[in-house]
């Protein structure tokens, strides 16, 4: 393995993965060996305090072993090389092997090592440089109304570099991500009120650019949620953004068809496969490859190189996203979703970034088609529910739509709940626009990797509450 | 390492305070689909948190000594980088200007019971057992099976050390249950997915939950969406404690807290309610208690080195305090109480049994998809995952729909039971009657 490009805390140890997956192989079908580190950059500004200092570096080796029948792991912190060795024979020696057992397959043969793209790399700020980026954004949106009582920047940066050795690949990346998160906190005395806004992804500070237009929409959204309403319960047709569109791909639909839930018994999509889901206006894509995106990767921790996955194609659940095990037990392609959140953790079938298809409908149209109805605008929670299809989304705020038209009215804290084909069928317009937006998920309520979510506007009917 | 570690910190130039924090973990972990093992895995990590303050001029002219902190992480190779890593913390720390603080002095720890003998002793064979008591119950149970399960058991150890003289260690343990079950209908499937965190195993009564478990499995296969309107509302056991705790982000929790007072983000003051609508219900009583017995929240020493309290917080609906770490203790010039641990809530005078008193329509819910009350207003939403209602006698199984409120204003009017529950992080009424609360559903 060329070790040149990683980062000399890995580097050393990469050398080695080659030799410990044949100390491994001598014994049982197949191995892997994966080294991990995140590192990185935080600067945290609010109206009274301010902060920088490293990410929490996260560094391990994960050794993964066949016994025919499951996978056994021993992962360590740990990087001697004489530790990894005695690791790999002792996982090795200590697994029961089972004879009749399926093979795995290692994939292709390939060597590659990437790196993410920037056209303007943060390492040409210092941290206080990147501390003043943050100050003066933070200077500019506290002046904007004498309401605000805090403004929070938060600028996150972090590598994420990793080596990944069986013996048909040796891969190596460096991926960078960028969050800059903008808080902005109002008062009228008796309650607060906030909203906030984020620009991230993978690749370099391009990413991360407020506008002062943005920056006044932000401290306007802030303030009209000091006289904002509870929305009515009851059925509306909704336009959602491309923030909230995501998210119901994300959490309605996305967890339901990553492949371990169908080892497991939990997908209700499996009995779906091949068939109309979701209004034939619909079509839904991971895809970690997609570039800038805050989901994006050049291979998952099983090794498999990234690549879009189509999920629903004009309406038809074409097939869900996998990991080794789950590809692997089910017979069915690999796709590149092998995720875990760090080398203390297991791999699972995770999304990256998850969106529907651009539509050609103007977003105004949607909105004008509305007799009665509501504009969600960005989502503050959602929650999978991959067996029951029920799917809860929480919007921070809505806006009444009556008669085509937006009328003012702002609804706080608006929960989405609906039965997901319900859902995805009721979709009678997608929007010409496309946005993504990052995020963190949780498969459950734990195992977190980073991910993005979004597509068009969409319009279509839910429960609100 | 840490001697090498104080030596080298004591001679680094700008440092003017430290923390430092090594936490090492042994993690067994367990995966099963249905009777098959999916995964093993051991995992063993260590690490030394660093924090350096740095006080300096602030980089405004003319203003006074204020400090900075940052913090790094020590990984086991970082061993011949150790006065590198330092000076980037020194350097990162000199960039920030905060008005000064201090770091809690040395102080007797008291003692928590925090690990189980059992799960360090044997974390296989435990994790094991607990998977064979889930399989031996479903086998009794019409209908139901399990679907996954993940255990996980881990012993940390943390050793604390600050440049005030604080110092102490403390081993704890710590095991998550997480499981699935499927109930299997004549036209379709439902699921039962729940997950328990605690210090011991003696505290999760595996065979009365997964039984539990089961039960609500086979009642989501027969439930309809509930009613619109306003209804009253019980909250019980898991569901409760989303609501009231939220993960990590409970209003109650935030908005108590010295550090959002400081940061201006909470209304509350000292002597006043928390309430936004007239108290008609059980007084709310609430303490922050770092020392709850195999509580998940427990410690000797909180992250700073203050040691593990139960603080008086919220008495009848009023704030008693806001609960602080060192820093923001110093800021607001009020006693430090360390970091809030478990939340204790003292129970109300009813029965359990009376809460569900009356003709209804009352709905019960025992799950929801996700409860996260928004931690500055308290407005909550959340998906009902299952629930009942109740009516007239009748006991109908829902889910789907919604139900929504304010948490301050539904705590004024809400009835809390006598029985008590220890949830983990949770100690105090396993059940919560809220008289109007807005349901979203048919």
């Amino acid at each position: 393995m060329d070790v040149q490009h990683l980062p000399p805390e890995l580097a050393a140890s990469a050398g080695n993965l080659g030799q410990l997956v044949a100390i491994m192989e001598g014994r049982v079908p197949y191995a892997s060996a994966l080294l991990k580190r995140d590192s990185g950059l935080q600067v945290t500004i609010n109206n009274r305090e301010q902060q920088v200092t490293e990410v929490r570096p996260r560094q391990g080796l994960v050794l993964t072993v066949w016994n025919g029948a499951w996978f056994e792991e021993a992962a360590s912190a740990i990087l001697t090389a004489e530790h990894m060795q005695e690791l790999a024979r002792e996982l090795a020696h200590s697994v029961q092997i089972f004879p009749a057992s399926t093979l795995v397959d290692p994939g292709p043969p390939s060597q590659a090592h990437f790196a993410t793209a920037c056209a303007s790399d943060p390492a040409i700020l210092s941290p206080k440089e990147k501390l003043d980026m943050c100050r003066d954004l933070h200077n500019k949106a506290r002046q904007l109304d004498q309401r605000i009582v805090n403004v929070v920047v938060r600028y996150h940066e972090t590598k994420e570099s990793k080596a990944f050795v069986n013996r048909a690949k040796e891969l190596s990346q460096n991926v960078l991500r960028l969050r800059l998160t903008l808080q902005v906190f109002v008062s009228d005395g008796q309650q607060v009120q906030y909203d906030w806004s984020t620009k991230e992804g993978t690749g370099g500070l391009e990413l991360i650019q407020f506008t002062d237009q943005e920056l006044r929409e932000l401290c306007d959204n802030a303030i009209s949620l000091l006289s904002a309403a509870r929305v009515p319960p009851g059925m509306y047709q909704v336009v959602c953004t491309s923030d909230v569109s995501g998210v119901i791909a994300h959490e309605a639909f996305g967890h339901g068809v990553e492949m371990d839930m169908f080892l497991k018994g939990r997908a209700r999509s499996e009995q779906y496969l091949g068939k109309p889901i979701a209004s034939p206006l619909v079509s839904l894509v991971d895809d970690p490859s997609y570039a800038t995106g805050h989901g994006s990767y050049f291979f998952d921790d099983e090794g498999q190189l990234s690549a879009p996955t189509y999920i629903i194609r004009q309406g038809i659940f074409e097939r869900g996203i996998s990991d080794l095990f789950s590809a692997h037990s089910l017979a069915v392609p690999r796709s590149a979703n092998g995720r875990r959140e760090s080398f203390e953790r297991k791999i699972y079938t995770r999304m990256s970034n998850t969106f529907f298809a651009r539509g050609e409908t103007p977003v105004q149209a949607l909105i004008e088609g509305v007799e009665h109805g509501v504009y969600l605008s960005k989502t503050s929670s959602g929650m999978e529910d991959p067996k029951g299809w029920g799917m809860q989304v929480t919007s921070h705020y809505g806006e009444e739509i009556a008669h085509g038209r937006l009328t003012g009215q702002r609804y706080g804290q608006v929960g989405i709940t609906g039965y997901v084909p319900d859902i995805l069928q009721s979709i009678d317009a997608v929007g010409d626009d496309f946005a993504l937006t990052g995020g963190t998920c949780g498969k459950g309520h734990k195992e977190w990797v980073p991910v993005s979510s979004g597509g068009p506007h969409l319009r279509l009917k839910a429960r609100l509450g | 390492m840490i001697p090498q570690l104080v030596d080298a910190l004591q001679r680094q130039e700008g440092v003017h305070d430290w923390l430092l924090r090594r936490m090492q973990k042994k993690s067994t972990q367990y995966y099963v689909i249905g009777r098959q093992t999916e995964n093993r895995r051991t995992v063993h990590s260590e690490e030394i948190v660093v924090t350096v303050m740095n006080d300096h001029r602030a980089s405004k002219e003319g203003q006074a000594l204020v400090r900075g902190e940052a913090q790094v992480t020590l990984l086991p190779a970082d061993g011949p980088q150790l006065k590198h890593r330092l000076s980037q913390a020194v350097f990162m720390a000199g960039l920030a200007d905060n008005p000064l603080y201090g770091l809690p002095g040395p102080v007797s720890y008291p003692r928590v019971q925090l690990a189980d003998a059992e799960m360090q002793k044997g974390p296989g064979e435990v994790a094991e057992h607990l998977v064979q008591q889930l399989l031996e119950t479903l086998a009794q149970e019409n209908g139901v099976r399990l679907s996954s399960a993940e255990v996980f058991i881990e012993e940390n150890e943390i050793t604390l050390q600050n440049s005030r003289g604080a110092s102490g260690s403390q081993v704890s343990t710590s095991l998550l249950l997480d499981f699935v079950l499927l109930a299997t209908g004549d036209m379709d499937e439902m699921e039962a997915q729940i997950a328990f965190r605690r210090r011991r195993a003696a505290d999760l009564d595996v065979p009365a939950l997964a039984r539990r478990q089961a039960q609500y499995a086979r009642d989501a296969l027969r439930a309809r969406p509930p009613q619109t309107g306003t209804f009253p509302v019980v909250v019980s056991d898991e569901a409760l404690t989303e609501l009231l705790m939220s993960e990590g982000y409970s209003p109650l929790i935030l908005r108590s807290s010295a550090q959002l007072k400081y940061q201006g983000l909470t209304t509350w003051e000292t002597g006043k309610t928390i309430l936004t609508e007239e108290p008609t219900g059980d007084p709310f009583t609430m303490y922050a208690n770092g020392l709850l017995p195999f509580g998940t929240a427990s410690g000797r020493f909180d992250s700073e080195g203050l040691p593990g309290q139960r603080t008086l917080v919220v008495e009848q609906g009023v704030l008693s305090r806001f609960w602080a770490t060192q820093r923001y203790a110093d800021y607001l010039q009020i006693p430090a109480t360390g970091q809030f641990g478990n939340m204790e809530v003292n129970p109300g005078a009813a029965a359990f049994e009376e809460l569900f008193a009356g003709p209804g329509p009352l709905y019960h819910i025992v799950a929801f998809s996700a409860m996260s009350p928004d931690p500055i207003t308290g407005n909550f939403v959340g998906e009902i995952r299952l629930g009942y209602e109740m009516h007239q006698g009748q006991c109908q199984p829902i889910r789907g729909g919604s139900i929504s409120g304010n948490l301050f204003a539904a705590l004024a009017s809400a009835q809390l039971c006598q029985e008590t529950a220890f949830l983990g992080d949770y100690f105090g009424p396993r059940a919560i009657r809220f008289p109007r609360i807005t349901v979203a559903g048919e």
